[in-house]
């Protein structure tokens, strides 16, 4: 229940910067995710904030006061680690009443927030139980049940559900989202799985090599990719390289208009697969020509891989869309996204002519 | 190890007979035969301990509780009681006791740091120090005992140090209860660090950094956290170091007092210079009893230790 800000957050061992100038600030009762590929500092920045790190450079500040002296034991924030989490030789009740106990509360009261405690996480009548008598998702709810009963500011949770089978994972997320919004709690949440991140966050800080390369809600992030590696590493996207010449990029096999503020030199476009319709086979304007190389049937809709001179392309199509592996058509592209330059994205999008076979 | 030989020709009998219906005899002879190989591969390391170490421990406990009367066997208690009314025994075994107790004390004292040490720090200074608390491990004792005689001893290494640096009056340890709680910590020192420190790798760091998170200090985390997680290991120690010192013989013999005598030492004077076999048989006998008692203390820790872990898994 507190903002927190970070100003400038570094972190490096010896020659390694694991977390690189990092500067973020997350709102009140925010869910903030923080995503990004293994070994891009998402650990390292949140046991920062947790303090079990020390920041080479920078501070920390929690509800505007700086928290960077302060040891672990004296912030006001709670952890979930990914594993190992609880204490073994305590049963569940000692468990969460450990962090009160420290604090001298009166012994009724302890009974008492254990008690709504393990409710919150819909784990009551297992106070007796030793963490070995518990399945990993319930270990890993009474960990949560445990940093939550301090009633922390700000709650951290390191891949809190990582270990656990998808279909619990699911469960879990949706179950800590419902708490974390009941009790308006400013949440920090690392995790590598982007659909985590697109379904539970407020807001999302793309992390690569020790920096946030992008932050924003889930819709922009991927919607507007703000950089290539935001680009490539959240959804799946066809990215394709090109030189613009007099105002075309010229790609393999079709030419797109460069967009306003683009030079001419090298370009990437970035194409989404659900970007993409097919024509009839035949010669249409900014359209491949291409033949069906693999399509695969996912439920709800179809994925397409497609041969164009440029290359192999995927492309989603729905489930009624008529098309066979082997068969020709024509790849129209809808809207493309063109990067030059490390500069911010400029997005095209284009009307379907009117004998597209799919929409 | 045995327990699995056994239950894997057990299991695989079962299955044999489920399956081979045709052929009763054939099923019925393997069944056999792999159950006799298991009993057969155990059967001589368990032969020669009853041979070697039972019979002849059950003969004097028997010969110490036996007395002829006019060539007549028959039950008594006399040696013991002669044992336990002689003061010198009587404070031999005290003081054996004493010594144990203050040795096992100060290797926790030492042990538990250099544990602890090696398990949260990494990089050149902690494998120095690993190395330097496992080479005690290739020492022999008698070797140690002489080193300890010219390092501690008057006019020894330590004493000269002392008084060129212009501290005088050293009174050396050497033939003092002190020397042997030196030479016997010394020589327990690896064997202690390498059970703690794998009890203490069993901690994980999360577990620590959680009880540090929700507001724990060092020594709340120390002693709610890590001594209750390696108590087991801590008494596995405990007691296997408890059985080589309370028996020991070089160092309190090369170390000690002449009075009061360690047991080890005391047996072997009874035994060797006074000659009085019958004697040395009791306090053996005592001796044993005690150590078969703390290892009864070891055998229930690993025990449970096992069936937890089987919980567990
Ligand atoms: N204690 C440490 N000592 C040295 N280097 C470290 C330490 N902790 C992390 N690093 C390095 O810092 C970088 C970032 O590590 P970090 O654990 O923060 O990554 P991560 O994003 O959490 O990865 P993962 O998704 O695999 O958990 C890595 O290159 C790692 O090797
Ligand atoms: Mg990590």
């Amino acid at each position: 229940m507190a903002t927190l800000d970070l100003i400038g957050l570094t972190k490096r061992f010896g020659s390694v910067t694991a977390v690189d100038t990092v500067d973020l600030t997350v709102a009140d009762g925010e869910f903030m995710c923080i995503l990004g590929p293994s070994g891009c500092g998402k650990s390292t920045l949140l046991r920062m904030i947790a303090g079990f790190e020390m920041p080479t450079e920078g501070d920390i500040r929690i509800g505007g006061e700086s928290v960077t002296p302060l040891g672990a034991n004296k912030r006001p924030t709670a952890m979930v680690f990914q594993k190992y989490t609880l204490w073994p030789h305590m049963r569940v009740f000692d468990n969460i009443a450990f962090g009160l106990q420290l604090r001298r509360l009166p012994r009724a009261e302890i009974a008492r927030k254990v008690e709504e405690a393990l409710a919150l996480v819909s784990l009551s009548g297992y106070e007796g139980r030793f963490p070995s008598q518990l399945s990993g998702g319930q270990q890993q709810r009474v960990a949560l049940a445990r940093a939550l009963v301090l009633e922390p500011k700000i709650l951290l949770l390191d891949e809190p559900f990582s270990s656990l089978d998808a279909i619990l994972r699911v469960r879990l997320r949706e179950e800590l989202r419902r708490i974390q919004r009941r009790l308006k709690i400013t949440a920090i949440f690392v995790t590598h799985d982007q659909e985590e991140a697109l379904t539970l966050a407020d807001r999302i800080a793309v992390m690569n090599s020790g920096r946030v390369e992008q932050l924003a809600a889930p819709t922009q992030i991927y919607d507007n990719p703000a950089t290539l590696f935001v680009a490539d590493f959240i959804g799946a996207m066809n990215l394709l390289t090109a030189q613009v010449r007099g105002g075309q990029i010229a790609l393999d096999g079709v030419a797109l208009d460069a967009p306003d503020g683009v030079r001419d030199g090298a370009v990437t476009v970035a194409i989404r697969p659900e970007d993409l319709a097919l024509l009839p086979d035949g010669d249409h304007a900014g359209a491949w020509r291409a033949s069906v190389e693999q399509i695969s049937d996912l439920g709800h809709y179809r994925r397409a891989i497609l041969e164009t001179p440029s290359g192999m392309i995927k492309i989603y199509l729905p489930k009624t869309a008529a098309a066979e592996e082997g068969s020709a058509v024509s790849a129209f592209v809808r809207r493309y996204l063109v990067y030059q330059d490390g500069a911010p994205p400029r997005e095209v999008t284009r009307p379907l002519p009117a004998q597209a076979l799919t929409v | 190890m045995f327990r699995r030989l056994f239950s894997n020709s057990l299991s695989q009998v079962k299955t044999r007979r489920m399956t081979t219906t045709q052929a009763p005899t054939a099923s019925f002879s393997r069944k056999w035969r792999g159950a006799a190989l298991a009993y057969l591969l155990v059967a001589p390391p368990l032969l020669l301990m009853v041979l070697l170490i039972f019979i002849p421990a059950l003969q004097s406990i028997a010969r110490t509780l036996t007395i002829s009367v006019d060539g007549v066997p028959g039950f008594s208690l006399s040696r013991y009681t002669a044992f336990f009314s002689d003061p010198i025994s009587v404070n031999n075994l005290i003081f054996t006791f004493q010594v144990t107790l203050l040795t096992l004390a100060a290797i926790f004292v030492v042990c538990f740091p250099l544990a602890l040490y090696l398990r949260f720090s990494s990089g050149r200074i902690a494998s120095i120090v690993q190395i330097l608390a496992l080479f005690p491990l290739f020492v022999p004792g008698i070797i140690l005992c002489y080193a300890l005689i010219r390092f501690l001893g008057t006019r020894g290494t330590l004493d000269t140090v002392l008084s060129l640096i212009g501290i005088t009056g050293y009174r050396t340890p050497y033939l003092k209860p002190d020397a042997i709680i030196i030479g016997l910590v010394w020589e327990a020192i690896p064997f202690t660090v390498l059970v703690l420190t794998a009890g203490l790798r069993q901690v994980s760091d999360s577990l620590i950094e959680s009880a540090r998170d929700v507001g724990a200090d060092d020594w709340t985390i120390f002693r709610r956290i890590i001594l209750p997680l390696i108590a087991r290991p801590a008494l596995i120690a405990f007691s296997l170091n408890f059985l080589g010192i309370f028996g020991s013989y070089t160092i309190p013999y090369l170390l000690g007092p002449a009075a009061p005598q360690m047991m080890g030492v005391f047996m072997q004077q009874t035994f060797g210079q006074y000659r009085r076999p019958d004697e040395a048989e009791t306090q053996a006998v005592i001796t044993f009893i005690i150590c078969a008692f703390i290892g009864f203390l070891y055998v229930r820790t690993v025990a449970r230790q096992r069936i937890t872990h089987e919980k567990d898994e």
